[in-house]
């Protein structure tokens, strides 16, 4: 597992080391250790009960860690309440308050720090443009669609200047279109802070689309930390392998171990090909095909196998197919522990 | 039709009152005819006390006991809504006890209060068994408020960096204005009607509220019945009450059925 930055003691981004939370007999976060350097945007990314937006909790201050430390900006946090974290946070619900105007929701917070007026105004000015509010600046959120509350609650966020951003799920209540529209001016966004950002996400494509590093976790425990092309060409265990990647990798028994086959590594033939040297094969029947536009998914059921998922840019013409890859595409998995064997291919680069 | 025969049921009374307010009083007792007048109110109005000191009197009882009420209850209801479940249940059933205790077995212990601390005869200190009496009602109704604002916006203000004050002020009160309305009515109203404490703790003229200072009116004549009097004292008395309302009824409406349709 590869660290991004060297932590040292003069390290400026945010390092989490050993963090864990239990409460009761549960373990939330365990042994959690990963670091963010400034301007770089990490993605927490899981399944639900992963652990992912406990982990953000720990760090934005909201639930005490069990054990483990937090470290912004050389400095330790870990046991400092929220306010002197210097931490923003975007809420999956946006938290926004629901009876202030939108230009009172960014600037209570100055307000009550004591900020001499003038100077609030000089800031939400310049936020408001640069989030395009200006025009809804007195209304109230309940008044507003939900990109324009994701919009306040990311200028809430920016407006305090933080030494670290995080962001639990702040896309999950858009539709997908303005999802995908959203993530090239998110990303832009949050790199031009310049400060460490935390982004929790269960969205795959958000966080490949988002994120510097991506951290996969599992019930609590870190999985795989690093860029998502290593993390979908070489994944540390089958976890991984199969969270990443749409369609899902498929997965192949053999004896003791598993093969784990990318669907746009496989290959359609007519069955009964002649198999060429260092390829492996599988024949079977196609169930069905979704056409995608530009691909293809085309379902082919094997014998004993279950189905293939093989991705391409042609449909196939016949019904009895022939699926087969190189043995060197194949990734391996002990097919009882999930771990990712040695001596599986070697990392693609094309 | 069932809605005119509810209005009718409900305003009819009060009509009732007002119309008697203006007749002079041989009228209403069937001896002779009258046309309308003032005279009872020009009674009430110039009477020793005037009426006027009984309704401020009443005001100021009123005020206080709602404030202190809400002081004590905001951070009651506060601190219930954010205990663990199981300690939340216990202590909250300990309030409803209190708020289903029957108030008349205290009358007797609160005269000895009275007695031992030297709080007859001071208006002010009314508010202390008032409030005292609304308050588990107020706590429960508070805390069902403070439990439906979603937890996250008190986060989102914690890392705002706003202190406990703050929230509150700012963030969670203005939130909870209906169910802040409608208790701080529900104080009111109960201070406004209270008789028996009120009797028993007040005996000089000029500290009475309402009630009692109605009870005496009533009772001022051994040998007539001052129906119109009676009746102007009413229509007065309630008047105040009619201008809360009209002032706050959609804070209030929406307060009291807040905590019906979420549970």
């Amino acid at each position: 597992m590869s660290v991004p930055v060297s932590a040292g003691d003069g390290f400026k981004g945010l390092e989490l080391r050993q963090l864990s939370r239990r409460v009761g007999s549960h373990t939330l976060v365990d042994q959690l250790s990963l670091t963010v350097a400034p301007g770089e945007i990490l993605a927490l990314l899981g399944p639900s009960g992963c652990g992912k937006s406990s982990t953000l909790r720990l760090i934005a201050g909201l639930d005490p860690a069990s054990s483990g430390e937090i470290q912004l900006g050389g400095r330790n946090i870990t046991a400092l309440p929220p306010a002197e974290r210097q931490v923003a946070m975007v809420f999956q619900s946006y938290a926004l308050f629901p009876h202030l105007s939108v230009e009172r929701n960014l600037s209570l917070g100055m307000e009550l720090r004591g900020m001499a007026r003038g100077e609030i105004q000089r800031e939400l000015d310049q936020v408001l443009a640069l989030m395009q509010l200006e025009w809804l600046r007195q209304r109230k959120p309940a008044e507003l669609s939900g990109g324009q509350r994701q919009r306040v609650a990311l200028a809430r966020a920016l407006i305090r200047r933080p030494a670290l951003f995080l962001l639990d799920e702040p896309m999950s209540n858009l539709d997908a279109q303005l999802r995908d529209n959203l993530r090239a001016e998110l990303r832009t966004l949050l790199r031009s802070t310049g400060v460490p950002v935390v982004y929790v996400t269960h969205d795959q494509h958000e966080a490949m689309g988002l994120a510097d590093q991506i951290a996969v976790l599992r019930e609590g425990r870190l999985q795989q930390l690093g860029t998502a092309e290593r993390l979908y060409r070489d994944p540390a265990n089958r976890f991984v392998a199969r969270f990443l990647g749409s369609p899902t990798i498929n997965l192949i028994e053999r004896g003791t171990t598993q093969l784990g086959l990318r669907p746009e590594l496989l290959e359609l033939t007519d069955a009964g090909s002649p198999v060429p040297q260092g390829w492996d094969a599988l024949e079977g029947q196609l169930s069905h095909r979704e056409w995608l536009g530009d691909r293809v998914i085309s379902h082919v059921q094997c014998a004993e196998q279950g189905t293939l998922r093989v991705l391409s840019r042609e449909a196939p013409t016949s019904a009895a197919l022939q699926v087969r890859w190189r043995q060197a595409d194949a990734l391996r998995f002990d097919a009882r522990s999930g771990e990712r064997l040695p001596g599986s291919n070697t990392p693609h680069t094309d | 039709m069932a809605r005119l025969l509810l209005l009718l049921w409900s305003l009819g009374p009060m009509f009732w009152q007002l119309y008697s307010s203006l007749k002079p009083s041989e009228a209403l007792s069937g001896v002779g005819a009258g046309g309308w007048t003032l005279e009872n109110y020009r009674q009430l109005l110039q009477g020793d006390p005037p009426f006027l000191t009984y309704l401020i009197n009443s005001v100021e009882v009123g005020a206080s006991s709602t404030a202190l009420t809400l002081a004590l209850a905001v951070p009651c209801a506060y601190a219930l809504s954010r205990l663990s479940r199981r300690q939340a249940r216990a202590l909250t059933s300990l309030v409803a006890a209190a708020a289903a205790f029957p108030a008349v077995l205290l009358f007797l212990a609160l005269l000895e209060l009275a007695r031992d601390w030297h709080l007859a005869n001071q208006l002010l200190a009314l508010s202390l068994p008032y409030a005292g009496l609304c308050l588990p009602l107020v706590i429960l109704l508070l805390q069902a408020a403070f439990a439906d604002i979603p937890i996250v916006l008190e986060e989102a203000a914690l890392i705002e960096g706003m202190d406990l004050w703050q929230r509150l002020r700012w963030i969670l009160l203005p939130l909870m204005a209906p169910a802040m309305a409608s208790s701080a009515l529900l104080v009111f109203l109960f201070s406004w009607n209270e008789y028996p404490i009120a009797l028993t703790w007040l005996s000089r003229t000029e500290l009475l509220t309402l009630a009692p200072a109605m009870a005496r009116i009533a009772g001022s004549s051994v040998y007539t019945i001052p129906y119109g009097a009676f009746a102007a004292a009413t229509v007065l008395g309630s008047a105040p009450l009619i201008l809360l309302m009209l002032l706050f009824q959609r804070q209030i409406i929406s307060g009291l059925t807040q905590g019906a349709i979420k549970g």
